[in-house]
């Protein structure tokens, strides 16, 4: 690759050589915004002649002219400007957004900029400001709620939080749902964009369908968020920043906890149990753990502990630091920045720590300007197992599994207080969790390094050619220890735990390159010509492997020679290649209607050689009513637009999944015997690309003077031959069948509806924006006999119902839904498993206000999501342990079901009667442990949450008392993440949002994560 | 113009510079995995697979030991309520038909599978394991996937077959195996050292597969309208020659005290590898009516299949009935003062697992000799069938015990001969093979007096498995309905 590249480069060189001798005296500059960023189609004419031309991609232009000459500039929504031509042969300026604007310029896919009215899709921006209202730590978090048909999805509240990034919902079952990432033009990765410093990050336009992606081949389907990263003017002093986040987390809530009855079983006090079996709290004395040797044990009264799980937790700090620095001489800019974050998390020995720094800059040399975006990333992780002690459980089982009156924190000191030590702590089933945060330990450090080098010459001024190289290198080490456990007691104790430390490294190269050529024309008077013509490729490389040493020989030594036994080790390759071509031509007439057609043909390494290749055409309709006719105009109507678009995209296989697989089986070899296993998936030889075929509509509309805004869209998706690991029959022989079957159907509508309510130049401004998203995907089809798929617990894909969908043991019911019970013991009996609800919501809504006056800044982000369903794990395993609300709601008696029934029929006639005297037996605890637990249905609840995602309020001390200073800036402010949350009475467990994976199987969550946590702090901005 | 031409001149340069494509696109062969393996790579993952659905955790094993009351459940744990409460549904002991199909005879049908002479040996024995394995599942389930099983991507939701249809075809495919050992030319590889289970010896395999029949035939003994045909069929064995297994039938591939390669009963109940005990094994015990009846037999087996309790050491052994809620407030019942499970059965991580002990097919012999299916002394049959168990779990000589002038112990002292053939079978098989015993109960109605737990709402036990999960979410369009699993009995009990 690399010879192919300086190739390319040599070609460049020799054209630039070439236009260098241009004869012609000529007036050229480059023409920007506001922000300092290039403004392509600004119109250049000689005043009083019909000579005239329009700014390139890059803002640049070049014109004939004689000194003495008025050029006038003039672009939609900025003001136009007259300039006399004089000596010099240079005239570049910043254009002033008019008053009035109403349009403006989108960055769409592969960084080519447009101006809004003549996309055919929809798509919205967020600028820094709104992106990092609360410093959040990753971009992602601050992007919930603020863009219409973006779903984030924050998983987890780790010190590393990760999310899951969704435009309008689901496409596939099988393949990546999530948002396609592109940074500063080259596509990227999410990690990549989780790594990002968010202070680097200038703004996030956000491609929600897509055809607005199509551009982008088969990554294109799930939208794309196009990421540009800061970068300095031209012409701008120099300037350097500070911004400095203090933030502190506590848990937020804790689930709601039965607090009448304590450690025991089947109503017996038992001083060594993990559950709440026992009888109802009395407040007397009693023995807490095992009796010593010496005859000796630790007692307690018998009583509730208040927040006796909520004092494990500590309250976390997380400390962000930045500085940068700005500026840009005559032909070239640059942005510089250094960034650091610590963070300690809510739960003791914690940490997390990362250094990002970023230099950016580009030189213009004559009509070729060079630009370098390079970021450089690196984090140091030191977290808690995550699965821990002798049942491989996660940290927050441990906690929850400590009964109502144990004061956990009493039992820090595991090394020198006997109760707390691993012969003496009270739990008999459970390791002291104290002593799994010191012993078990899972550390990484990984260093990312992103490099972008872009290339733009202007050839002429109606054409621009772009070569655009990136890197994208991660490389990481990790090492994760697990302490013994051993005991000397006589009595019950838990499992022994066995040591082992892992030692892993991870890397991970990611190579694109772009080539593209773009004209603009003018047809006639009335037509104008936009022209794309390119060619990408993509390679993805990775290597991971770990080697593990068991039973450690010598205690808190962590190295693999410290191992007895055989040493365990893998290591996994992989890699993949594609490369397309593409074209993209928009058509306007004068400025109301723009037709846009585009296609690429894709080649890739996953697929069937013989069938590798696909083409995805787009086609999109813009029409600009309110220029069609601008009497509209005369109104309250700055701008109203109508779009219509489709395009067909498709996705490719995963790598290696073209064939069947052996593998080495788990316990083998043993000495000299090797053995290999048959693949549990089969592959289908017919196997091809999945088919997502998009149309959407939408409105855009603006109001007295751009100070409404409206921007909606419907779409429907139409997804074909899907490429999923069906779950066949096991009889079949095999536990996935990876094949292209049936059809699913997204129905998407958006919008966002933004108003500067209240605006004065010096008083009071209120701008409000309500975003409203709405996605659906159902499973119209899945074929081959199979009616579901199964995404992992209890998620699944079912034929006929919403995707993805919770399917689990339910209540059997007669017609009438009554409750069918056990005619002998009155317990309700176990159904199959059923389809319970869907797990992604009917809509998110969310609202962002921002309110200021003279320095006083004030704005928050709410968010709502309704109409989906979660699966409580936490619920689950709160019902074993008695500590569920409703395990005491029938005082822990036998009791009669209500509205229940028997069967006093056959099975397959079946005759039910009301029951109105069977009581539940083992109503005292086994009814709970042992068929309410097991019906899993009892633990589908309501996701709904609405959350007070962010609180910022800032302070701009005025220009005149700084300016003494020195400085050019400062503020002052106080933020707050979730703050409040809502959640519906059934839901008293956790956070809905959060989930195990981050795969398509969405809706499973609960002890694998901590509980839920909100933060709040203050930060300082100065510039000088 | 001239720009123009230059312009598209890179363009296609460009483009050339991409176009070498198919070698750049040639990178999608796994390097960590390969596409295809030879059959004595596969063979030992099978036959760990058919120790493992016998011996893991929780499969057929521990499920037998459960139901025939072999075992129960100590103090300080509530590990098998839902074996307690009998409560066979969906989930219950699923892993048995989900290992058995996606694991065990999956890998056993890419075995067989294999094309051309030279693997004439290694596809004999897949289609012997498979028998072996189908029998099980049948008498579990009943009607289970046979005919269209196991074709991966050609069928992925195959139909269930009539259980007694898929029993005779067993017979059949038995047979075949045979021949097809018989017939292997001298191109056929014969296994080494992986066959683990009998070392490459093909006149083994042919016992073992006329011991597979034996058990098939013999399950069917009840059944009026099948004697002439298993009298035909015992013909069959008997002509064919081979004869029995003469060894307990046994995997092992060199099992180890190593992560993961203990033998996996051992992994499942005995110590950890660095010597730690494990609350399985903890939680596991006696019952109270088996150390009743090994004390009422004068059984010395006792002693090898139950530790005694740590302290005190005089109480002798000790077991504690199913279903237990509320354990005595002494802790007398806690693991250090119970009976658990004994070296005969648990003895070390290298332990051999013993998928057919010596002992059962000495008891098929003898019943099929009581019932004329074969010719035989029965009684000298039933005796070293008894011989064969003491020494499988090292008990001693067994003259004394069968001996004994105790109904079901003694023959002459016992009145139902069958009744003493599977009494004495459901002792040999405690904790090595529950699962056959629970099958001999659901068939004979032997041991007449074992118990029902004490949870039990049910006057017996259950006499199959509900179908599982997976083929309710994965195949519901061949899945017959659910049978009631306390009395729909499987064919061969009717």
């Amino acid at each position: 690759m690399k010879t192919k590249f300086s190739g390319i480069l040599t070609l460049f060189l020799a054209f630039v050589v070439q236009l260098s001798f241009a004869q012609e005296k000529q007036i050229s500059g480059t023409i920007s915004d506001e922000n300092g960023l290039p403004l392509p189609g600004v119109n250049v004419i000689v005043k009083g002649t019909t000579n005239g031309t329009q700014t390139d991609f890059d803002g640049n232009y070049s014109i004939t002219a004689n000194q003495g000459d008025v050029l006038s500039y003039s672009f939609v929504g900025y003001a136009t400007k007259e300039m006399t031509v004089g000596a010099s042969n240079t005239m570049s300026f910043a254009m002033d957004p008019d008053v009035q604007a109403i349009d403006e310029v989108v960055i769409t896919a592969l960084g080519i900029k447009r101006e809004k009215k003549e996309i055919a899709y929809q798509a919205e921006a967020i600028e820094s400001e709104k992106l990092s209202t609360v410093n959040p730590t990753t971009a992602a978090q601050g992007l919930v709620g603020k863009i219409s048909g973006l779903q984030i999805n924050v998983q987890d509240n780790g010190v590393n939080p990760s999310s899951q990034i969704l435009l309008r919902g689901l496409r596939s079952i099988g393949q990546n749902n999530s948002a396609l990432i592109v940074i500063d033009g080259s596509r990227a990765t999410q990690g990549a964009f989780d790594d990002l410093n968010p202070n680097d990050i200038e703004n996030i336009n956000v491609l929600k369908g897509s055809t607005a992606a199509a551009l982008y081949g088969s990554d294109a389907a799930n939208g794309a968020l196009i990421v540009t990263t800061k970068r300095g003017k031209e012409n701008s002093k120099f300037t350097v920043g500070v911004r400095s986040t203090t933030t502190f987390t506590q848990v937020a809530y804790m689930p709601d906890f039965q607090t009448e009855y304590g450690t025991g079983w089947q109503g017996d006090y038992d001083p060594i149990e993990n559950t709440n079996w026992g009888p109802r709290f009395d407040g007397v004395p009693r023995q807490v753990g095992p009796t010593f040797d010496d005859g000796t044990y630790q007692t307690l009264p018998y009583a509730p502990v208040d927040d006796n799980l909520l004092n494990f937790y500590q309250t976390g700090v997380n400390l962000q630091n930045n500085v940068y620095f700005t500026g840009g001489g005559k032909n070239s800019s640059f942005y510089m920045s250094l960034g650091h974050q610590d963070t300690e998390g809510i739960i003791k020995n914690d940490d997390y720590e990362r250094t990002t720094v970023r230099v950016n800059a580009s030189q213009r040399l004559g009509n070729l300007e060079l630009s370098l975006n390079s970021s450089f990333f690196r984090d140091n992780t030191n977290v808690v197992g995550s699965t821990i002690g002798s049942q491989d459980r996660p940290l927050y089982w441990f906690v929850l599994n400590t009964p109502a009156n144990i004061p956990l924190e009493n039992y820090q000191d595991w090394r020198n207080d006997l109760y707390a030590s691993p012969d003496g702590y009270f739990n008999g089933y459970y390791q002291n969790p104290y002593w799994a945060i010191d012993t078990n330990r899972n550390t990484d450090r990984t260093n990312r390094l992103n490099g972008n080098i872009q290339a733009s010459w202007d050839v002429a001024d109606w054409l621009n050619i772009t070569g655009r190289f990136s890197l994208n290198r991660a490389t990481g080490t990790g090492k994760n220890w697990r302490a013994e456990q051993n005991y000397t007691g006589a009595y019950t104790r838990p499992d022994a735990v066995s040591s082992f430390v892992t030692d892993s490294e991870f890397q991970s190269t990611i190579y694109t390159s772009d080539l593209l050529a773009t004209g603009n024309f003018t047809l006639f008077e009335d037509f104008s010509l936009k022209t794309i013509l390119g060619a990408t490729s993509y390679n993805q490389r990775y290597r991971q492997s770990s080697i593990t040493a068991n039973n450690l020989s010598i205690l808190g030594f962590y190295d693999i020679s410290n191992g007895t036994g055989e040493l365990q080790g893998t290591v996994d390759e992989q890699e993949k290649r594609t490369y397309g071509f593409f074209a993209d031509v928009t058509l306007g007439y004068r400025d109301f209607i723009y037709l846009n057609a585009s296609g690429r043909q894709d080649y890739t390494s996953t697929l069937n050689p013989d069938d590798n290749s696909y083409f995805y055409p787009a086609i999109g309709l813009s029409f600009v009513v309110s220029e069609a006719f601008p009497s509209i105009k005369e109104g309250p109507i700055d701008l109203l637009k109508i779009s219509a678009n489709n395009s067909t995209v498709y996705n490719d296989l995963p790598i290696y999944q073209i064939n069947e697989r052996y593998a080495q089986s788990g316990s083998f070899p043993f000495g000299t015997i090797n053995g290999f296993f048959a693949p549990g998936t089969f592959v289908d030889p017919d196997i091809k690309k999945e088919k997502i075929n998009s149309t959407e509509i939408n409105l855009n509309l603006s109001m007295f003077t751009g100070r409404l805004t409206l921007d909606g869209s419907y779409a429907k998706t139409m997804i074909t031959d899907n490429i999923v690991n069906t779950t066949p029959s096991v009889a079949s022989g095999g536990t996935n069948f990876l094949t292209n079957i049936g059809e699913l159907e997204n129905n998407a509508f958006d919008f966002t509806l933004a108003g500067d309510i209240l605006r004065s130049d010096n008083g009071l401004n209120w701008n409000s924006a309500l975003t409203f998203s709405s996605a659906e995907t159902t499973v119209n089809k899945i074929g081959n006999g199979v009616t579901s798929v199964n995404l992992g617990s209890n998620i699944y894909a079912i034929e006929g119902e919403v995707f993805p969908q919770i399917q689990a043991t339910s209540y059997v019911r007669d017609p009438q839904g009554r409750i069918v019970v056990d005619a002998t013991n009155g317990r309700p009996l176990i159904g199959d498993l059923k389809p319970l609800g869907k797990t992604t919501p009917d809509y998110v809504i969310g609202w962002t206000n921002s309110l200021s006056y003279k320095g006083f800044n004030l704005s928050g982000t709410l968010d709502y999501r309704t109409g989906h369903v979660y699966y409580s794990q936490l619920a689950d395993a709160m019902e074993f342990t008695g500590r569920s609300v409703e395990s005491v709601s029938t005082n822990r008696q036998d009791f009669v079901m209500p509205n229940s029934v028997i069967n006093v029929g056959t099975a397959e006639n079946p005759q039910y009667v009301a029951n109105n005297n069977i009581p539940v037996t083992g109503g005292r605890q086994s009814y709970w442990t042992d068929t309410y637990n097991d019906i899993k249905e009892n633990y589908v609840r309501d996701a709904t949450a609405v959350k007070l995602r962010e609180i910022a309020l800032s302070y701009d001390l005025p220009s005149k008392l700084i300016e003494n200073l020195k400085l050019s800036k400062v503020s002052i402010g106080v933020v707050g993440r979730n703050l409040i949350t809502w959640l519906p009475e059934e839901n008293r467990f956790s956070d809905p949002e959060f989930n195990n994976t981050n795969s398509n199987a969405i809706g499973t969550g609960g002890y694998f994560q901590s509980p839920p946590t909100r933060s709040y702090g203050f930060n300082v901005n100065i510039e000088f | 113009m001239k720009r123009i031409k230059n312009i598209i001149t890179v363009l296609f340069v460009s483009i050339g510079l991409f176009s070498c494509s198919d070698s750049y696109l040639d990178v999608n062969e796994d390097p960590n995995n390969p596409t295809e393996v030879g059959a004595e790579l596969m063979l030992p993952v099978a036959q760990v697979y058919s120790a493992n659905t016998q011996f893991a955790n929780r499969y057929t094993n521990t499920l037998g030991n459960m139901l025939m009351y072999n075992w129960s459940q100590s103090d300080g744990f509530s590990w098998y309520y839902d074996e307690f409460e009998y409560q066979v549904n969906a989930t219950f002991y699923d892993r048995i038909f989900d290992y058995s199909y996606g694991n065990t005879l999956k890998q056993y049908q890419a075995l067989a599978n294999l094309e051309g002479a030279e693997n004439a040996n290694y596809v004999a024995i897949a289609e012997i394991m498979k028998a072996f394995h189908m029998q099980i599942l049948v008498d579990a389930y009943g009607d289970v996937p046979y005919s269209e099983a196991l074709q991966r991507g050609d069928n992925p939701t195959p139909g269930y077959d009539d259980a007694e249809t898929i029993y005779d075809d067993l017979i059949v495919k038995l047979t075949n195996a045979i021949a097809m050992i018989n017939n292997a030319d001298e191109t056929a590889v014969i296994p080494g050292e992986d066959d683990i289970m009998f070392g490459g010896n093909m006149t083994s395999w042919k016992q073992f597969a006329n011991t597979v029949k034996l058990r098939i035939l013999v399950r069917q003994s009840g059944m009026a309208s099948k004697q002439a045909y298993i009298t035909t069929e015992m013909n069959a064995i008997m002509n064919e020659g081979s004869g029995f297994i003469t060894n307990n039938v046994a995997v092992n591939p060199g099992y180890l005290n190593e992560e993961g390669k203990q033998s996996p009963f051992y992994a499942a109940y005995g110590l950890t590898v660095a010597g730690e005990t494990q609350n399985n094994g903890q939680a596991t015990c006696a019952s109270d009516y088996v150390v009743q009846k090994l004390i009422n037999f004068n059984d010395p087996r006792i002693d090898r299949l139950y530790t005694l309790p740590v302290e005190p050491l005089t109480i002798g052994h000790v077991g504690i009935p199913q279903g237990v809620l509320n354990y005595p407030a002494d802790d007398s019942w806690e693991p250090e003062h119970v009976s658990l499970l004994g070296p005969g059965v648990l003895s070390s991580p290298q332990q051999d697992a013993t998928i057919f002990t010596l002992d059962e097919a000495l008891f098929l012999q003898a019943e099929a000799a009581q019932r004329n299916l074969m010719t035989g002394d029965a009684q000298s049959l039933y005796e070293s069938a008894i011989t064969a168990s003491f020494n499988f779990l090292g008990a001693g000589d067994a003259s004394a015990y069968y001996s004994q002038s105790i109904e079901n112990v003694g023959w002459n002292a016992s009145s139902d001969k069958i009744e003493a053939i599977i009494t004495q079978k459901w002792i040999a098989l405690n904790g090595t093979n529950g699962f056959e015993s629970w099958i001999e109960y659901n068939r004979t109605g032997f041991p007449s007096d074992v118990p029902v737990s004490m949870l039990a709402t049910t006057p017996d036990r259950p006499v199959r498995l509900a179908y599982p999960n997976s083929e309710v979410t994965s195949n519901s369009g061949n899945l017959p309905n659910q049978p009631d699993v306390f009395n729909t009995k499987i064919f061969w009990a009717n």
